[in-house]
Formats: C-alpha cells, structure tokens, sequence
C-alpha cells in the first residue's frame, strides 16, 4: 500500500502510477500556553485562519496552504503574519500573546481536495493517498477500511467514490466545504 | 517577502501575483480520447525539479511564466508567454 503522505506521488510514481496530486507547503503555529479557556475549534473561512487550544493550553493556529506549489517545508513570515491577523480579527484578547513555535510540512493535494483510496491499475498495490490538509482526523477510520480492504482483496463499499478512476469518468466529490482552510 | 519579477511590472511583492499551475499541452478537444482530456484536467508536473508554471500579476491582470524550481522556491526566471513559441 501507498500510504506515504508527502511522498505519495514519487513512490508511486516508482511503480508507474501516475497520481493527480500536486504537492504544496501547509504550515501551523502555536502560541504559548494559556490556562484552558478555548472549548472548541473556531474557524473562519474568509479569513483562512483555524484555532484550537491543545491539552497543553498552547492555541494551534492554522489555515490554508500556501499560494504555489513547493516541497520546501519552511515555514514563511507571510504565512505567520497572515494566521496572527487572523487569530487577532477572531480573538482579540490574542494580541499580546508569544509565538512559542512554528512549522510546515508537504501535503498532497488532488483536485476535488479529497483523498484516493482504493485499488491502483497495478493488482495488489493499494492507495492511501491525497489526504491533504485534512487526513490527520479522517485517517484512523479511513485506515480501518483500507486495512479490510487488503484482507479481503475487495475495496471496501464506503471507500469506492474514492477511487482514483473518478477523476478519469468526473465523479469528482465535493468535500471541500467540509474541509479547504476551514479547520 | 518574497519579491517576483514581473517582465512587465518589474519586482513586485509575491503577494501582488496569482499562480496558475504548470504549463500544460494544450489538446486539441475534438482529437483528445476522454482519458487524455481527463488528464489534461487534472494532472500537473508535480516534480521536484525546475517548473515552468503560468503566474499572474493581478492589479495589471498581466500573464506571464516563470521557472521555478520546486524544492528551493528560486525563481529562475520570468518571461512573456510570447517568448513560448521560441521555446
Ligand atoms: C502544518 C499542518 C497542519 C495540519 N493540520 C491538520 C488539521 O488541523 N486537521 C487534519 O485533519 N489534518 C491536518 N493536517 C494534515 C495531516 O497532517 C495529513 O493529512 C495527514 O498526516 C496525512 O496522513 P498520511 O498517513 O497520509 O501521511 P503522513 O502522516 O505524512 O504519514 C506518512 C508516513 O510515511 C512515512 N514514510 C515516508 N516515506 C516512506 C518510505 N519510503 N517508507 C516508509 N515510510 C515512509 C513518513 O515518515 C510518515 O510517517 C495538517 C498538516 C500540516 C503539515
């Protein structure tokens, strides 16, 4: 199985799968911590900007990818910039507050935002891939399928919209309002 | 931030331009089996290497390319898509 998060598209492109993803830069930050104060997670679309607060009280700020694709994993000024604005228009009491650190990792992004999972062209190479911005809460459910679906040589039935063949006959899905910059 | 050279505008801040994703082939729609058209659609160069993508300079709505290189973020170069037919 192809499940190799960044590295989706090369690994599968050693097998001659050619996958359509494009790879871009997605970065974070967190605040210093904070007594527990922020309950749930809050997100705004049109400023692109997500916060939760950890267990350690830190506030983990997110938001969308970078503009152009790019393998670096540096994370940028811009970028900072833009998440503090964000977090300050939601939160204002957040202004005065420390960055403690910050980063940014390769997601692999398909078209429809969604995931591939399911068979290949190749016969037993399965694909977990294009998880994206949004794999780290959908992953453990969606890895219960794939792993039935290994055991039984069969795709699982919820797994099939998420063939990589959709692309191909335009049964594109439309997650990506539940998904974008919006957590 | 980082500064973009625009062939007609000059350096301007990054944040100015609007990127369009690598150059593709453009097929021919009637000559194309759906496969390929689906292709066309949704594969790019993905690769970590030099890409030659199209960029926009959205204040002046100018078009244009750039080669740039995908894992050090250079800039190698900007030009008028004129400048394609040369290639
Ligand atoms: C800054 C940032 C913030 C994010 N925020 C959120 C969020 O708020 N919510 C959310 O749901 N998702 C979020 N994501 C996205 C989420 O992290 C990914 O979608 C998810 O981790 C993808 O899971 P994966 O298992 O496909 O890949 P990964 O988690 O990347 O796992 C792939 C694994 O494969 C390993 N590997 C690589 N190459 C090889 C090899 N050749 N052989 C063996 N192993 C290999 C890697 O070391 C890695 O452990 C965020 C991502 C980033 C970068």
């Amino acid at each position: 199985m192809i499940a190799v998060g960044g590295m989706n598209y090369d690994k599968a492109m050693k097998a001659g799968v050619e996958l359509p993803i494009r790879c871009y830069p997605l970065q974070a930050m967190v605040t210093q911590p904070l007594k527990p104060w922020l309950h749930t997670l809050v997100s705004s679309v049109s400023l692109h900007t997500n916060l939760v607060q950890s267990s350690r009280g830190e506030i983990v700020i997110g938001g969308g990818s970078d503009p152009y694709q790019l393998y670096s994993t540096r994370s940028t000024l811009d970028m900072k910039e833009h998440l503090a604005e964000g977090a300050v228009h939601l939160i204002p009491f957040l202004h005065g507050v420390r960055l403690l650190r910050q980063w940014a990792g390769t997601t692999d992004m398909t078209a429809d935002y969604s995931p591939i999972m399911g068979a290949s062209p190749l016969s037993n190479l399965w694909l977990d891939c294009g998880w994206g911005t949004w794999g780290f809460k959908a992953t453990p459910v969606a890895d219960k399928y794939m792993a039935q679906t290994i055991a039984n040589q069969k795709v699982a039935p919820i797994l099939e919209p998420f063939t990589m063949e959709r692309f191909a006959t335009f049964d594109l899905l439309n997650e990506m309002g539940a998904t974008a910059a919006s957590h | 931030m980082k500064i973009l050279t625009c062939p007609m505008n000059g350096p301007r801040n990054i944040n100015e331009f609007q990127n369009f994703g690598p150059l593709k082939a453009n097929p021919d729609p009637d000559a194309t089996s759906d496969q390929d058209w689906a292709r066309h659609l949704f594969r790019a160069d993905n690769s970590r290497g030099t890409l030659v993508e199209w960029w926009r300079h959205v204040p002046s709505n100018y078009f244009f390319l750039a080669e740039r290189n995908a894992t050090t973020n250079e800039v190698i170069r900007t030009f008028d898509p004129s400048e394609l037919e040369q290639m």
